[in-house]
């Protein structure tokens, strides 16, 4: 069994126990606490997801990612409370086995972590024979690819602009 | 721009944002209505003018034209169910549905389909239900048509559109112009995210303010939980407010007291509240047989610009494959809108690929195809059940039947979208690619493992889960959408189709609400 392998199928195990069986970490994990694990976990993600989307100015990438982040974590509230608390789980158990990952492999923080790693460690996720693993997949992708095109700012390279009628914010 | 809404609540309508109440609140009326869509808008305004106090409840906000922001990241979390984040319980079907005061009326795309005479004639064979001579729906087809100003669309389609017609004509299949709910509609193509000049007839704009004009209560933002019954009746309906995301809040009681009672909050919705009532149930069919239509999506690369966020968003459709000869699952071929998150979200791939595909954005032309289930013994949808806190997950098993119809509709897409003069088509899929042929495509399409999370399935139709029947053993509610068991309890929703329609749902429901309500209130009337 290589590192990764041995990655999915430690996260397959945890994410298995947490939507099965228990709630546990997120019952006793602060609201702040989960916060965090979900705006690492997006973090992580959010730079490998939206290769060759965002713009080459490293500043202006910096501000997209921040605006996207923030896009996500203001989505999540308004999906079901079940839906919230499985998310919630999986964040918490991302965000610990992606510290895990980064230490294993001798990176000193998982923003030192390689892009093309992250995008492995997804596609593997799409991939697995894990049910677990390709929702969580799935359901990443989904929010933070939301999360990016649903703003203006992010429409520069598709062409596409809204009619206003009344404007938001 | 006039906003029928503000200038009715400047008129003193009846309008409670239960989000706003802070002690317990009782309420009285003749008929109370749970649910402001197609079935609940309807009913609300043929009984009020039939003389009776009616009491509307919605869960989500009352929104008007004034409110609507044209840009997906306000309409989906402020008028679509979850968000627009609602699934199936293993999340393999994205299932939009509208939350916001005229339910999905006030989202949907307009497409006005009287209902398929084959899906009638299988009513009539396995559920007793003779919509036929004096029971026909068309006269009320007819009424809901004049009223919501439904008729053929005129204007050129869209391009997104117009390649579904090119294709049909160029391989010789059948298709339709559609006919909209429309009344000065500017072709802007922003009827998902609320019609920002009040030219889609929901219910929103047309049947609520007259309810509401004719001295009738709305309450918005509020979770019915549960009817209180004894015997044969209903006593009361106990419901929370909801918070600024719209999640029920504990802390406040309302209790509302009625006559009658109408659930009319959509497919999953009616269900679980009916679920958590634990209602008289001896058919066992409540909350099962729950149909989605789930749909496939196939994209396609033109050489000039399709721009399908523009115009009409629906006006063409293709009944080709509908009702096949053989067993095989029919489906129907249609597009929707692209809009930048619809398609960001559903579109193969991440990192460069994705970003690839999304800089071409324009370009995309994109075709659905809607599997008409419920009708064979291997398709009989799936169930809503109830969760820890009392909210409704739909189980929906996907079968090996359902995804041989995904094959064969993403197939049919494919060489439709080919003969309409595609440079590229990808079915959206996760193995999928950019095939630059017909021959390529078929080849390709024809060996996609068809798989949970592998094929991307969607629904912006659900139906059944409180289906009628003539006999109590086959149903929920009768014929007129009166619960078998209970006597002062309507459902007036797609919740009562017995199978899905192999056409969009919103007409079938007006008619069937239209009659219901008229029926009903002869009864209320002679049972004074």
């Amino acid at each position: 069994m290589n590192r990764r392998q041995f990655i999915m199928t430690s996260l397959g195990a945890g994410l298995g126990l947490s939507l099965g069986i228990t709630l546990y970490p997120v019952l006793t994990a602060s609201q702040s606490s989960q916060q965090t694990a979900a705006e690492m976990v997006f973090d992580a993600f959010l730079p490998a997801l939206l290769m060759g989307a965002l713009p080459a100015d490293h500043q202006l990438a910096q501000q997209q990612l921040l605006a996207t982040r923030k896009a996500a974590i203001e989505f999540l509230p308004f999906l079901p409370v079940t839906q919230q608390q499985q998310l919630a789980q999986l964040f918490l158990l991302l965000e610990q086995e992606l510290t895990r990952l980064a230490l294993s492999g001798n990176w000193l923080s998982l923003a030192e972590l390689p892009v093309q790693q992250r995008l492995s460690l997804l596609s593997g996720w799409r991939d697995s024979y894990l049910a677990l693993l390709q929702q969580a997949y799935c359901g990443l992708r989904e929010l933070l690819f939301g999360a990016y095109y649903g703003q203006p700012p992010h429409w520069a390279a598709l062409n596409y602009q809204a009619v206003e009628f009344n404007r938001y914010g | 721009m006039d906003d029928p809404i503000r200038q009715g609540l400047a008129r003193g309508w009846k309008h409670i944002d239960a989000a706003t109440l802070n002690k317990d609140q009782q309420y009285e009326a003749d008929i109370v209505i749970v649910g402001t869509g197609a079935g609940g808008g309807l009913a609300a305004e043929i009984l009020t003018q039939a003389g009776f106090s009616v009491i509307m409840l919605e869960h989500g906000a009352l929104n008007s034209s004034s409110d609507f922001k044209q840009q997906e990241r306000w309409a989906y979390p402020h008028l679509y169910q979850d968000g627009a984040g609602r699934k199936t319980k293993d999340q393999g079907i994205a299932i939009l549905q509208g939350r916001t005061v005229g339910g999905s009326t006030t989202v949907n795309w307009t497409t006005s389909i009287r209902t398929p005479k084959n899906t009638l004639d299988y009513w009539r064979e396995q559920f007793g239900l003779d919509f036929s001579a004096e029971n026909s729906l068309e006269p009320f087809f007819d009424l809901a048509s004049g009223r919501l100003n439904i008729s053929e669309w005129r204007m050129s389609p869209n391009l997104n559109n117009l390649a579904l017609q090119r294709g049909c004509e160029k391989l010789g299949w059948q298709y339709s112009i559609i006919h909209r709910n429309v009344n000065g509609c500017a072709n802007l193509g922003l009827c998902g995210l609320g019609c920002p000049i009040n030219a889609k007839q929901s219910m929103l704009v047309t049947t609520i303010p007259t309810a509401l004009d004719g001295g009738a209560t709305l309450i918005s933002r509020v979770s019915a939980r549960h009817f209180a019954w004894q015997d044969d009746k209903v006593q009361a309906l106990h419901a929370v407010p909801v918070d600024e995301h719209y999640q029920p809040r504990s802390g406040v009681n309302i209790q509302i007291k009625a006559r009658h009672y109408i659930a009319a909050g959509g497919a999953i919705n009616t269900p679980a509240l009916l679920l958590r009532s634990k209602v008289p149930n001896p058919s066992g069919r409540l909350g099962k047989h729950t149909y989605l239509h789930p749909s496939l999506i196939s994209g396609a690369l033109f050489a000039e610009p399709i721009n399908g966020h523009a115009g009409a968003p629906q006006s063409v459709y293709s009944d080709q494959f509908v009702w096949p000869e053989s067993d095989n699952m029919g489906f129907k071929l249609e597009v929707p809108p692209v809009h930048p998150v619809l398609m960001a979200t559903k579109l193969i791939g991440m990192a460069e690929q994705h970003a690839h595909l999304m800089k071409q954005f324009n370009n995309l032309q994109v075709m659905i195809a809607l599997l008409r289930d419920g009708f064979a013994e291997q398709a009989q949808g799936g169930t809503v059940e109830l969760d820890s806190h009392g909210e409704p997950q739909l189980d929906y098993p996907l079968t090996d039947y359902l995804f041989a119809g995904a094959r064969e509709a993403l197939l049919a897409m494919a060489e439709l979208q080919f003969a309409a003069g595609a440079k590229a088509v990808m079915p959206i899929h996760a193995d999928g690619q950019l095939y630059k042929s017909w021959p390529e495509a078929k080849a390709a399409i024809s060996a996609l493992p068809m798989a949970i999370y592998r094929t991307t399935l969607a629904s912006a139709h659900v139906m059944g889960g409180s289906n009628m029947a003539a006999d109590a053993s086959k149903g929920v509610v009768d014929m007129q959408g009166r619960h078998h068991q209970l006597k002062n309890l309507s459902v007036f929703d797609g919740s009562t189709l017995p199978t899905s329609l192999g056409a969009n749902p919103q007409l079938t429901i007006y008619g069937l609400v239209w009659r219901n309500s008229t029926l009903l209130a002869n009864w209320l009337h002679g049972n004074q």
